[in-house]
């Protein structure tokens, strides 16, 4: 049954780089994806030979990705895989080169995410031959504005209460110089042009493109490529689920998401109260009423009121959505879940300027893909 | 579906654990893994409950046309779906009792009318499945 064999071995991140994450350009997947990888590898101040195995997540680019572009920093002959897990394949590449590192095959690994949007992507739900009577009125905007008008309902909440998640990460993307969106804005443009229910524009992230790269290494790397310790930040919990089947109505992705909370929690013997910082896939503003609920972090129903306190402000009891989150940051499908580990990495170092929330020491990660699957991320610095 | 008056809608019953579910599955029981076989098809009264609603005003095709509202409903047999609500949707909230209408869609090529499943508030008054 499931160990945690991060207790084991321990796994830092030693390493982050991105490029920006913007509106799809003319910039190839290699371009964008080398620029993270060799920053990443500036940042560890180490060089392409001391990595020793690489994914790459992506859910958009089709077969055979990595070597292309990984080969342009010096043709090493390492392992190397896509990882495709719908919106966490990022997570999943960094939960795979951990394991890496983890289990001893190698001392330092690469979790790339890149991807570049395009038309027709095809989805495994969409595409399993089951009919059902939505037929295609129910895209993800939708499946959204859906769970916020029972949250609502349930909890009392207004509309201008869920939109104040966007008014928050927006000015935090503000000040993040790789988010897509670094514009603040007013509650009054935040609730305008509506899209579904509730969900207007800002409230629903923007798809664009970007790369995130995490290195990650073991004590033994660390000493082997005199790799600065003071800069490492532990991964100290790494944990993914799957849906299971939920009584009829209630929403899939926060029960998905408590589950494996509580999977991450246990691995890492902490638990939600000594979270300092957190990212959670806040694609549309109710997810993270509704995520930091499911984490833990206040009862149900309660979120919304945590956000109108600032008590999720940064400076307030735990920043979330530091870099803007989806909402602001963008959601470019790869590399979101390896930018939110980046993100959390660089805010444990107390290297995020302007955005920095004061002393954190602990942080989380948390993605949703279709599917539905579920990754949370544990990170810590002693 | 099956288009009746009233319209009911096809799900499946497993024999093994007794899960009901709709959409009806090709492949096998999500609770307990028995196989296709081992599922029986069975109607389920378009009726039910509105549990959450939306109004969309952002479509990528044509149909149906913006803006339209989509609720999930929990039918009476304790299965929740989503579907397109039709009628006067303005009566329609959380907590709105719903029934199953076919509503015309569009012709086929060999003739056939074809048409699409949606929920409109059960006027009380007149009865019917609601």
């Amino acid at each position: 049954m499931a160990g945690n064999i991060l207790a084991d071995r321990p796994v830092y991140v030693v390493g982050i780089g991105f490029h920006r994450y913007q509106r799809n350009s003319d910039a190839t997947y290699v371009h964008l994806g080398l620029t993270a990888v060799r920053a990443a590898l500036a940042d560890a101040g180490i060089d392409w030979p001391a990595v020793e195995t690489a994914y790459t997540g992506t859910a958009l680019l089709g077969m055979g990705s990595s070597r292309i572009m990984l080969s342009r920093l010096g043709s090493t002959g390492i392992p190397m895989a896509q990882v495709e897990n719908a919106s966490a394949s990022g997570s999943t590449a960094v939960a795979q080169a951990s394991l890496d590192v983890a289990s001893g095959r190698t001392d330092v690994a690469l979790a790339l995410g890149v991807d570049k949007p395009r038309a027709g992507i095809a989805a495994g739900p969409a595409e399993a031959g089951i009919e059902n009577l939505e037929g295609g009125t129910i895209v993800p905007f939708t499946h959204f504005a859906l769970l916020a008008s029972a949250y609502l309902d349930a909890h009392g909440v207004t509309p201008e209460q869920v939109a104040a998640v966007a008014l928050k990460n927006h000015r935090n993307g503000a000040h993040n110089p790789n988010a897509q969106r670094r514009q603040e804005r007013t509650l009054d443009e935040i609730m305008a042009e509506p899209i579904s229910g509730s969900m207007t524009r800002l409230q629903c992230c923007p798809v664009g493109e970007g790369a995130a790269a995490v290195i990650v290494a073991s004590d033994d790397g660390i000493d082997r490529f005199r790799i600065d310790r003071s800069r490492a930040v532990r991964i100290v919990a790494s944990a993914t689920r799957t849906e299971r089947l939920y009584p009829p109505g209630e929403g899939i992705d926060a029960a998905l998401t408590a589950e494996t909370a509580v999977d991450a929690f246990d691995q890492a013997g902490v638990g939600p109260a000594e979270l300092d910082v957190l990212e959670v896939h806040d694609a549309f503003s109710i997810e993270e009423l509704l995520y930091t609920e499911a984490l833990g972090l206040c009862p149900p129903g309660e979120a919304a009121s945590l956000v109108a306190s600032g008590d999720f402000d940064l400076g307030g009891r735990c920043a979330v959505s530091p870099s803007g989150g989806l909402l602001a940051m963008g959601h470019p499908i790869g590399p979101t879940g390896t930018g939110q580990i980046a993100e959390i990495a660089r805010q444990l170092r107390g290297e995020a300027g302007p955005r920095q929330q004061p002393a954190a020491r602990c942080g989380l990660a948390h993605m949703v893909g279709v599917g539905a699957v579920c990754v949370v991320h544990l990170l810590v610095k002693d | 579906m099956r288009v009746g008056d009233p319209p009911t809608i096809v799900g499946h019953e497993c024999q093994r654990c007794g899960r009901c579910a709709f959409p009806p599955d090709p492949y096998g029981c999500e609770r307990c893994g028995a196989g296709v076989d081992e599922l029986d098809e069975i109607e389920l009264a378009a009726a039910g409950v509105i549990h959450a609603i939306a109004t969309v005003h952002r479509h990528h095709h044509a149909r149906p046309e913006t803006p339209f509202t989509v609720a999930t409903i929990v039918l009476d047999d304790g299965i929740a779906l989503k579907a397109v609500l039709t009628g006067d949707v303005s009566a329609a909230a959380i907590g709105s009792r719903v029934r199953g209408v076919a509503v015309p869609w569009e012709t086929a090529d060999d003739g056939t009318e074809v048409v699409d499943l949606r929920f409109e508030v059960a006027d009380i008054g007149r009865g019917a499945s609601g």
